[in-house]
Order: structure tokens, then sequence, then C-alpha cells
């Protein structure tokens, strides 16, 4: 159960505040899952005042809501916000915090619960982490709690995680540390494990005996935005597959955890990770292609290259789309390829994951069946799950065609999925760390992904980058990456 | 339900980028009493004006027995501002099985300007996942075929009748296919014209004892309407491929000349009369004479075999129409690659 609390964002006054954190609070809130006695404290650097603060928050929370944003219950959530403000190495400033954090526990009841909320950038981490220990903050009295989130990026590599981690643990112990990947939030994500191990019909089929291969695609429209700067030194290896997508398949390749216990499935996860085949720097060229979007045409509008958005090198060798043909070396997924794809500026913004079975034996019908059976879990934007059948055409003649069968949470439990951040805040509160990433989890993803951005910035012979025109599905090479193996991406 | 025509609207004009969001709306409104089916994605391509409202008609009919996603595209290349207009809406039909009404839904879009880089965008982000695509292209092929559209088409289907010059044609959609590096299976709907004529005239050969007249023919008449010359080289060029005839340089266009496998000539005559495409067929060998001919009463073939001495026993058989709906009904039943048009293709392409 979520707990009473006090949720100090840091970083108030960005984007992952107005546009996430805020609103799902005010989703919890309308649909009656927020406890009653939780304040929200900003923390930032800017001058405003409390009700300026609200103001803004209102506003973008009209914006970005998941549901229409009633006045009554937005004034009564309002009156549980503040604004601190105070540069973020500034030691005063937290003592301040220290004193009003108090004050909100007399005067609102939030327990001596804190939940700090790490949104700033992650150079930030370290002074703020600082703080808040010289200030106390991160020890409670008995019976109350204090916890931290820390948003991606984690580190950039094995050894700035290794130091982040340290640097974390330095303040609050692992049990108090949630590492947040908005992924594990979505309702989808969190069916995995419900479709895998609630459902007799999948168990037996779930491994290298049935499977031919998996495809994981996380793509999007957008290029990349006012993200730029941050994009410009992680590039779509960092930013998507080191974390979310690597927590995708994890969830998909897994083992069966011994109970629901938070440890018990990460224990399960992590060793998905530490299972991946690592590759020499010939093998990388072979198996991951890189690419950088060049102007093209999104929804009809022509939208410019990577090179030519704002704030970006024109030179830029940062890559916006990677695949990648991925092994994972246990008994279950022997030579079963792992397909992932991710990318900016493609034409549709989904991430599926797609189950590809193996074809029935070459007699009787299957004689010149080129498709595969396929069961797709649908993460984003229209979360669901279809499997891909052969079915006969009605008529005289023996006519075979694929057809699929959809399930759409939209449709099916006439209720809207929550937002993954609401989620995850709750979960937060209410002390259940299975949906955050845990400790060695991050520095086995980071431990894989290393060796790839080492051979890209080699100086000698490093793999191609490849173009794609905005608005198409990448370059040719990351098809050819599947068709070497005869087979195909999925057409989303 | 506003954006559920039974007729002929666009429907809801909506902003590209909520096209999916706005298509879901739709459904949920109406859940419960509508069920959304697709079994493939059909593209339809025009260039003509006012093609997107006549292709809306046309989807509206081929709906009722094909579930599909279709995107239907008018696209006006030489328009000097770029832009797209986009609509959605649903063509519903009651089921047979009862009251409950099967929902296809129509992405409609307007391109304007720069056709070539807008299409494969537009295509790829409104396909229904999973299901195969099919390409209705009803203008003629022109370069730069843009190879990652083609890779993802599974049938293209044109009409060959509308071409100016066939052969040019014909090396721009092999080439694609090439590219493309997938099997895109061809279909011509010049070739689904012909296919009850077609059956009739092989119906008279499917007893063994009747194919030692193979070796005997001689002569052969196609009669076809204004404008369907190439349907009936078409057909030549299947009887062609079917009796292992190789074409000769002809000195008269409609006179064709073949040589059977024995070094046997075999004269094909095609000859204009109104009509229906293809109106008459005449196969002549010394002993029989074989005429599939469209009957006076109705959409009826009558097949008739004679013979000196002996009673001509005339018989009907369905005849296919020759309106868009049909063809592409006719054609939407099909499965597999057309290897027979491929082959009738080989045996004539220098003809058509």
């Amino acid at each position: 159960m979520p707990q009473p609390c006090t949720i100090v964002i840091f970083g108030a006054t960005g984007d992952l505040t107005h546009r996430k954190l805020i609103p799902a609070l005010y989703n919890l809130a309308a649909d009656g899952d927020l406890p009653p006695s939780v304040a929200i404290v900003g923390f930032a650097r800017r001058e405003k005042s409390d009700e300026e603060f609200r103001r803004d928050l209102e506003e973008a929370t009209h914006k970005f809501s998941r549901q229409v944003v009633r006045d009554e219950i937005w004034k009564t959530f309002a009156q549980s916000i503040f604004y601190h403000q105070s540069e973020f190495d500034d030691e005063s400033g937290y003592k301040r915090l220290a004193k009003r954090l108090d004050e909100i526990d007399k005067n609102y009841g939030t327990r001596g619960n804190r939940l700090f909320y790490f949104a700033a950038a992650p150079d930030q981490f370290e002074p703020i982490l600082k703080h808040l220990k010289a200030a106390g903050l991160n020890e409670t009295c008995q019976g109350s709690w204090a916890r931290v989130i820390v948003e991606k990026p984690f580190g950039t590599d094995l050894a700035s995680a290794r130091e982040l981690n340290r640097i974390v643990r330095s303040s609050f112990t692992e049990e108090q540390t949630y590492r947040i990947d908005h992924f594990l939030g979505k309702e989808t994500a969190q069916n995995i494990l419900v479709l895998r191990f609630a459902n007799a019909i999948f168990a037996p089929l779930w491994n290298t005996h049935y499977v031919d291969h998996v495809q994981i695609t996380a793509a999007e429209t957008l290029g990349v935005g006012s993200r730029a700067g941050f994009y410009e030194r992680a590039g779509a290896l960092r930013d998507m597959v080191q974390n979310h997508l690597l927590q995708l398949l994890c969830l998909v390749a897994m083992e069966p955890p011994t109970d629901l216990a938070a440890d018990s499935i990460r224990d399960e996860k992590v060793k998905v990770v530490r299972s991946l085949r690592r590759w020499s720097r010939n093998e990388i060229a072979a198996n991951v292609v890189r690419a950088q979007y060049t102007e093209g045409a999104i929804h009809g509008d022509p939208v410019s290259g990577y090179r030519q958005e704002q704030n970006v090198n024109p030179d830029s060798k940062t890559e916006t789309f990677v695949a990648l043909r991925l092994f994972i070396d246990d008994w279950r997924w022997a030579d079963v390829p792992v397909y992932m794809r991710v990318g900016k500026r493609l034409p549709k913004s989904a991430t599926e994951i797609s189950i590809h079975f193996k074809k029935a034996p070459p007699v009787l019908f299957n004689k010149d069946l080129s498709d595969l059976n396929v069961l797709v879990i649908r993460i984003q934007p229209d979360e669901g799950i279809s499997l891909r059948i052969h079915a006969k055409v009605p008529g005289t003649s023996f006519r075979i065609e694929p057809v699929k069968m959809d399930f759409h949470y939209g449709t099916s439990f006439g209720k809207a999925s929550p937002e993954a951040y609401e989620r995850l805040l709750l979960d937060a509160m209410s002390g259940d760390p299975t949906l955050f990433a845990r400790r060695d989890e991050v520095e086995q993803a980071w431990a894989f992904i290393d060796p790839i951005e080492e051979a890209w910035h080699a100086k000698k012979v490093a793999p191609e980058l490849f173009f794609y025109p905005a608005g198409s599905w990448g370059p040719e090479a990351a098809d050819d990456l599947l068709a070497r193996d005869g087979r195909a991406w999925r057409r989303l | 339900m506003p954006a559920v025509t039974e007729k002929y609207s666009l429907g809801v004009p909506v902003a590209i980028s909520r096209i999916d969001q706005e298509l879901k709306k739709l459904w949920q409104q109406n859940e419960g009493a509508v069920t959304r089916a697709s079994l493939v994605n059909l593209a339809v391509y025009s260039e003509e004006p006012g093609s997107l409202e006549r292709n809306t008609q046309l989807v509206a009919k081929i709906t009722e027995n094909h579930a599909c996603r279709a995107i239907v595209i008018e696209a006006d290349c030489k328009a000097t501002e770029d832009r797209v207009d986009a609509w959605i809406s649903a063509h519903c039909h009651v089921s047979r099985a009862g009251s409950k009404q099967i929902c296809s839904e129509q992405i409609s879009f307007l391109l304007k300007g720069g056709c070539t880089t807008l299409l494969p965008s537009i295509v790829f982000s409104h396909l229904d996942s999973d299901l195969p695509f099919y390409l209705w292209w009803q203008e003629e092929f022109r370069e730069p075929m843009d190879p990652q559209l083609w890779a993802w088409v599974d049938r293209v289907i044109y009409d060959s009748q509308v071409w100016n010059d066939f052969r040019a044609q014909m090396r721009l959609v092999e080439s694609a296919q090439e590219e493309a590096k997938q099997r895109i299976v061809l279909c011509d709907l010049n070739w689904t014209r012909l296919d009850n004529v077609r059956f009739a005239l092989a119906q008279f050969f499917d007893h063994p004892a009747s194919h030692h007249h193979f070796a005997k023919i001689r002569r052969v008449r196609i009669d076809f309407a204004s404008g369907f010359r190439s349907t009936a080289v078409l057909f030549a060029g299947w009887l062609a491929a079917q009796l292992n005839w190789r074409s000769e340089k002809a000195d008269v266009a409609n006179k064709l000349r073949f040589v059977g496998p024995s070094g046997r000539k075999i004269y094909v005559e095609l000859g204009e009369r109104p009509g229906e495409p293809i109106g008459e067929v005449a196969m002549e060998t010394p002993e029989v004479e074989f005429l599939v001919t469209h009957a006076k009463c109705g959409d009826l073939l009558e097949v008739s075999r004679t013979k000196p001495g002996e009673k001509s026993m005339p018989q009907l058989m369905p005849a296919a129409k020759n309106d868009p709906v049909s063809l592409m009904s006719e054609e939407l039943i099909r499965g597999g690659p057309h290897h027979v048009y491929l082959h009738a293709v080989n045996r004539v392409g220098e003809l058509l």
C-alpha cells in the first residue's frame, strides 16, 4: 500500500516534472489511488513562489494529463504542492529544506516519509546526494522511511555507472534506491510475466525448440527535438538499448522466478543480461548497425536531417538508429537470435516485442507458407497482444492466409491503462522495487554496451555509420542483418 | 457514429499525426455494435483528379467481401505546394451470419507536391501490422521506384490495359521486384479480365481424350473491344505458353504468327468489334471449331464445339464482369504467384 509521504522533486522546473511526474500524481489523486497525505515539494534554482509553481504545473497538467483535469480535484491536490528555491550545491538550501519538510510532516500528516526524485541532470546527482546526507535527510526516525528515485541515464558507461552507484550508496542503501525505467511501468511490460507464467499454453513453446527468433522494436517518429545537447553525447544505444530494450528483453527471456518478490524477479532478469553473447570488434561490425537520419518526411511533412538539427554538430557521428543481432547463451535460448532495433524519425511510434515461432513441418499445407506464427506484445502506444495464425480462406480453393487475433487493453477492460509513471511512483511509495532496476542489472547492461561503444569510437577501422532518410525504416544494412539469416523485420 | 459511412463520404478530416488515435476513438465509440475486421492492407494509388471519391466508392464495395485496411491515396504531383490532407472513415456491412456490422477502416490521403518522397512515409506509417500489403497502382509506373516501399509490397495490382508501353512498364515492375529483394506477386487486372474466357476454353480439353486436338490447332480468332487489344494479345500469349508455341515476327499488327512444337504454323487473328473486352474466341483444327462467345442473355458465356456431322450442343458458363470491383474481388480471392501470367507475358511481351 502506498504510504503518506512528501515527494521532493529535484529539477522541478524541468520537462519531466511538467510532462510526466505532476500529471501522473494528479491522475493518481483523481483516481483515488494517492494516499490522502501526500505533499510535493519542487526543488529548483529559479526564483518562484508556491503560487507561481502551482500555476505552471496546472497549465502543464491540463496539457499532458491522460484524463481531463477537474478544477475541484486540482484545487485540493495543489494545496499540498510547494516550491523550494535553492542551488543544488548550496548547503543552506538543504537545511531550509529539512526544516520545511518537518513543518509539512506536522501540518499534512506525511509522517516523516520522504521520496526524493532526481529529475535533474546526472552531473547534479553528486552534490544533491552529498547535501541530503549532510542535512540528515537520508535518515529518518523510526517507523518512517527515505527513498531516492534516480532517473536515467544511470551513467554513460560501466565505470560511470559504478561511480554513480558508489555515490548513491554513500547516502542511501540499495534498498532505499529506486532506479527508474519507465518502460517497466507500462501495463503490457508487466503483463509479459502474466502472459508467460499465468498461461500454460505458452510455457512449453517458449524456448529454442519452438521459437525461431525474437524481435524488439522501439520506433519513434520524433527527431532529437530539444534533447540535442544530451543526445549528442548519448546516442540511441545508450539512450534506449542499455536500459529500456534490455529490460524488455529480460522480461521476455528470463526463467520463471521462485516467487514474485522483487529480488526473485530481478535475480532472473540479471541472468539474462549476463548470458548475452559478447563480441569481438569484428563481430560487433557484423552484428550491430548504427545509422543517422537524413532529411525526409514524417506524416507528410518534410523534416530536416539529424546534422541539421539545432545544437547538433554538423559532422556528428551520433547514432539515431541502432539494430542489433543478439544471442542469449543459455539453455533456453541457445541459437535463437534476438533482433533489436531502435530509432528516431521512423514512420511510426511504436514499441513492440514479437515472438516468431518456427514453421510447422513442410508437408501438407505448409509447403509454400513463408509467414510464421507471431505473438506480438505491444508495449505502446496501443497496448495489447496479438497472435498471427494461418487460416483457410472460405471457398472451394485451398488458399491459406495469415489472420490476426487481437487484444487491445484500451477496449477490452473499459478502463484506460495508467501511465507508466503513475504505477512506478505508487510502487516507490509502497516500497516495492520490483519494477525498478537493481545495481547489478544496470552494471551488467553497461558491461554489454561498453564494447560496442568502444568499437564505434575506435580510431582505427570503426564500424561504418549508415544513413537513412527520415520516414523510412532505417538503413538497408539493418535489413541485411536479418536477410543474412533468411529473415526480415516485422512490418509494424 | 459520424465517421462510419454506408455510402461514399471520405469521412472525418484528421491531422496526419493523429490518425491512429482518431481511429482508436472511432472504434471505442462503437465497441460492441460493430466489429473491425482486416485481412490485408490495401493501398490504392491514383493521380487522377477526383479519384479519392471514386476509389472510396470502389473500396466501399470491395470491403463487402474483403475486409481490409484501405489506404486510398490521390496524388497531385505537379502541385507547387507540398501538402497532405487526410480523412478516416469506416465501411460497415451487415455480416452474413447475423445482424452484427463488420467494418473495414479507410484512411484517405490527398498528397500535393513531392509525391515520390511522401508516398513511402505515408504508406509505412499507416499499415496494419502483420497483415499482407497489397498495392493497387492505378497509374503508369515511373522511375524512381522506391526500393524500401517495394520491399514491403506482397502483391502489386495494376491494369496493363491502360499502359502505353507494356514492355517499358514491365521492365520497371520487374526491376522494382528485383531491388526489393523479395517476391512481389504481379497481379494484372487485364489478366484477371481473361479468367472466365480462359476457363471456358480450357474446359473443352479437361478430358485427356481431347488432347490430340492441341497438335492440330491452325487458326485462332480473338474478337476484342476497342481499347482491349492488349487483353487479346495476353490471351494469345496464354495459349502460346500453355501449348508451347513460339511467336514469329508478324507483318500485320493484328495477324500474329506462332510455331508449334512440331514446326506447324498457327495463325492468330485479332479483330476489333464492339462489345465485351474479349467478345469471342474461336479456335480451329481441320476437324473441329471450339467457340467461346458472349451469350445474348445476361452475363453468360456460350461455349460450343462444332464438328461436321456432329450436332452442336452449346453450354452456358458464367462470364466475368469487366468492372473494377469485380476484377479486384476476383484478384483478392486468389493466392499464390501468377506463374501462368508471367509465362504468357514472356511469349507475347514484344507484341504488347
